[in-house]
């Protein structure tokens, strides 16, 4: 990366943090100079919605870790407020892909082989992009037809340069703001996974290993991983295909039972996130496909999570204390998963699960965290600061809400605790 | 259970606040420090949670139908599979420092418990239209009035109370002094995957949410008088007290359970008996016998607990036992040992629920 391109990253960056500083503090100091009230809510939310089109229209011209970033603010909404969370949700299915002349030479460089050399075909234009990286169809030479995994060239020097910069922003903002948004932490924890993310022999080791969890399961489909053709930022693998998880008519056109499809995805991330405690974190529809056989193909294994020990054993407890409505055993639950109030007051966390609870369809917790409930919960977490919340907690809940978005696509509920066994026939 | 001649048997029509209402207690019983349902009177007597209207009503029930010259279903105790490690195996496990396999079934036991609070999201029908015969007064008219819940309370506990699970998992770190989890519970109680399959109806005639509930009582029943094998095996483990840290308390713990758990089966095999005796309107129009309904979903099910998935649950604790061992000084020998100790059983040939022979 040129030292031009790194400027150019700082100055936009830094641009981006002075103006939307600007946006929230001027339209105050204006008031108070002028003895007006405070901004209304409806005033706030117009500026929650000018200040996430601004990050947004940053991000597609950037890309790199603002669209991480974006992707990270998208699902926290125990930290932001929901203009941004649903503006920025558009980073995580609309970024724009790289030409193959870009991408060409970083496959060349990284197998040290012109690319026939490797594979008889490949296709230039790519069936999937993100932000760190693209995925192109091949073939091999001995005729397996594979997916290419490529990663955008500098995203590393790329990646380093903007976490720099917006760990600066962030603390600039904070030296400013009196109530800051806890944004430090939560970049502490996209760096975190993008070391991670970045490196494509974790994740073919990952893939290698929910591969090996379901190895007495023919029916789930994990992606081979050509490790003799992958590097650190190429990752050749298997070609599977199928159809999107959430295209009902596709699926029901295909003779497939629906509610049998849901089954099968919820036993497959309960038995991940529960019982094995290392899952595939990123659950949305264009990772899941469902193949003639019916088959459940998981695919994108960058961001995969080890849990704590007993992280699993924890997160049963917390669901079957509010299934029984147990005060007590909900705060021992809580508690032994990670939150923290900061005045030691634990009645807040019973507070917290009746909100959650009240978002319910029926009022009651019966074994499934919609999206609504974990929203609801993080919802009432943000507007209760003393509350210290966990990330491994925030990323299995926010897989649950995505996996109960697709059961409710499919016409059906992701009951955590019937896919565990307990379910009336 | 009250004796009969406590029990007012001309009263057959309870309210749901009655069926879920406990006695008095002098004591609360409280286990591991939380506090669980039941508890103890002056003279340090266990007394069941929400018992004191609903064993009446049970034993009302049961009255009424045998007057009607009715039968009461039961399960031969020769159809309940030993368990496995049997109390000997156990022993010599935790004899030998060999804590999980021991641990983790202890566990797992807590967590099916625990799971029986499902039983209040079986969705009930409207029985009236879907029995011939009458239902005022049975045990069937109030199924979701308040005997599902009382059992779904009883088995998870609720709200500030705990249940059988908790009651379990003191019993477990009385007799083990709080031991360590193993961390694979969770994977060794989803056991082996299997794709989900809705199952084929097997009365298909009968309206579903008929059905259902009927399999699921049928199932719950069975698991039930199945689980008395497990609580003599857990009260005689825990408490001996060459094994267990608290044989007293522990065993008492178990003991406690098992006395809260009679009134499931009692309601399960009243409310299926009365099915049985009477007879079920089809979905075109037509009718089937209770009797036949009922006897196949029970045959079905105890030939399949006593078999194949017997097996399984062999094979599964099997799976892990060799590695367990690894922990004792001389692993081979033990597994030898532990082989030596085994019950033979073979299940008997019939049901007792078997399809009348044609004539």
């Amino acid at each position: 990366m040129t030292l031009f391109t790194r400027l150019y990253r700082t100055i936009v960056i830094t641009r981006l943090a002075v103006t939307l500083w600007l946006l929230y503090q001027i339209p105050g100091y204006w008031r108070r100079l002028r003895g007006m009230p405070k901004r209304t809510d409806e005033e706030l939310r117009q500026t929650h919605d000018k200040a996430a089109d601004l990050i947004l229209a940053a991000a597609f011209r950037m890309r790199g870790v603002i669209i991480k970033m974006c992707q990270a603010i998208a699902t926290r909404s125990d930290v932001f407020p929901p203009e941004f969370v649903n503006r920025l949700k558009e980073c995580h299915d609309r970024v724009p892909h790289k030409s193959f002349d870009v991408i060409r030479p970083v496959v060349e460089s990284e197998l040290g082989k012109p690319l026939d050399a490797v594979f008889s075909e490949f296709s230039e234009t790519p069936i999937a992009a993100a932000s760190l990286a693209q995925v192109h169809a091949a073939r091999l030479h001995d005729g397996r037809e594979v997916a290419v995994k490529i990663q955008y060239p500098d995203i590393e020097e790329i990646v380093k340069t903007d976490l720099r910069n917006m760990e600066r922003a962030c603390r600039i903002y904070e030296y400013f703001e009196p109530q800051p948004l806890a944004l430090l932490p939560l970049l502490k924890e996209l760096t975190l996974h993008l070391g991670l993310e970045l490196d494509f022999r974790r994740e073919g080791e990952s893939a290698d290993r929910i591969r090996e969890l379901f190895a007495d399961d023919e029916h789930v489909i994990v992606p081979e991983i050509y490790h003799e053709f992958s590097t650190g930022r190429v990752l050749v693998m298997q070609k599977v295909g199928g159809t999107k998880i959430d295209e009902a008519e596709a699926l029901e056109a295909m003779g497939f039972d629906l509610y049998e499809i849901v089954q099968d995805l919820m036993h497959i991330y309960v038995r991940m996130i529960l019982a094995a405690g290392f899952f595939q974190a990123d659950p949305h529809p264009g990772n899941l496909f469902v193949t003639e056989k019916r088959e459940i193909v998981v695919l994108d294994f960058g961001l995969s999570k080890q849990l704590p020990e007993g992280y699993g054993l924890g997160l049963f407890e917390l669901m079957f204390s509010l299934m029984t409505f147990n005060e007590a055993a909900m705060i021992r639950a809580f508690q032994e998963l990670g939150f923290e109030t900061k005045t030691g007051d634990t009645d807040t966390f019973v507070t917290l699960a009746r909100r959650m609870i009240s978002r319910s369809d029926t009022g009651a917790f019966e074994g499934e965290f919609t999206e609504e409930m974990t929203n609801e919960l993080f919802n009432a977490i943000r507007e209760n600061p003393v509350v210290t919340v966990p990330t491994d907690f925030v990323l299995v809940g926010r897989v649950f809400a995505f996996l109960s978005g697709i059961a409710h696509t499919l016409g059906h509920r992701a009951n955590i605790l019937a896919a565990m066994g307990a379910a009336p026939p | 259970m009250a004796t009969m001649a406590e029990v007012d048997l001309e009263k057959l029509v309870y309210t749901r606040a009655e069926l879920l209402t406990s006695g008095d207690y002098a004591e609360p019983l409280i286990a591991n420090g939380i506090r669980c349902h039941g508890g103890f009177d002056a003279d340090g007597v266990y007394g069941s949670p929400r018992v004191i209207h609903r064993t009446p009503a049970v034993l009302a029930w049961q009255a009424q139908l045998e007057q009607g010259g009715h039968e009461l279903i039961g399960i031969a105790r020769a159809l309940m599979p030993p368990q496995y490690p049997n109390v000997e195996q156990a022993k010599l496990l935790l004899e030998h420092g060999v804590r999980d396999p021991i641990v983790r079934a202890l566990t797992i036991v807590s967590i099916v418990e625990g799971f029986g609070a499902i039983i209040r999201d079986v969705k009930v029908p409207k029985l009236d239209e879907l029995i011939v015969e009458p239902i005022d007064g049975s045990a069937l008219a109030h199924l979701n009035q308040g005997l599902f819940e009382a059992h779904a309370r009883d088995e998870s506990g609720y709200r500030e109370e705990g249940g059988h699970k908790q009651m379990w998992e003191a019993a477990r770190d009385l007799a083990l002094e709080t031991p360590k989890i193993p961390g694979d519970v969770l994977m060794r109680l989803m056991g082996r995957r299997r794709r989900a399959a809705k199952a084929k109806r097997p009365f298909p005639q009968l309206d579903e949410k008929l059905e259902r509930m009927l399999q699921m009582m049928a199932q719950v029943m069975v698991v039930e008088v199945f689980a008395m094998g497990t609580f003599d095996w857990g009260e005689r483990l825990l408490s001996d007290p060459e094994v267990s840290a608290e044989p007293q308390a522990a065993g008492d713990m178990v003991r406690y359970i098992r006395a809260d758990e009679s009134p499931h089966i009692e309601y399960l095999r009243t409310g299926l008996s009365e099915i049985r005796a009477r007879t079920l309107r089809t979905v075109d129009g037509n009718t089937i016998s209770g009797r036949e309904v009922v006897d196949r979903l029970i045959h079905r099910i105890l030939k399949a607990m006593t078999t194949h998935r017997r097996e399984e649950q062999r094979e599964d604790v099997r799976a892990g036992m060799k590695d367990a061992m690894q922990v004792a000084a001389e692993p081979t020998q033990l597994l030898e040992e532990f082989d030596s100790l085994d019950s033979s059983w073979t299940p008997p040939e019939k049901t007792g629920f078997e399809a009348p022979a044609a004539a």
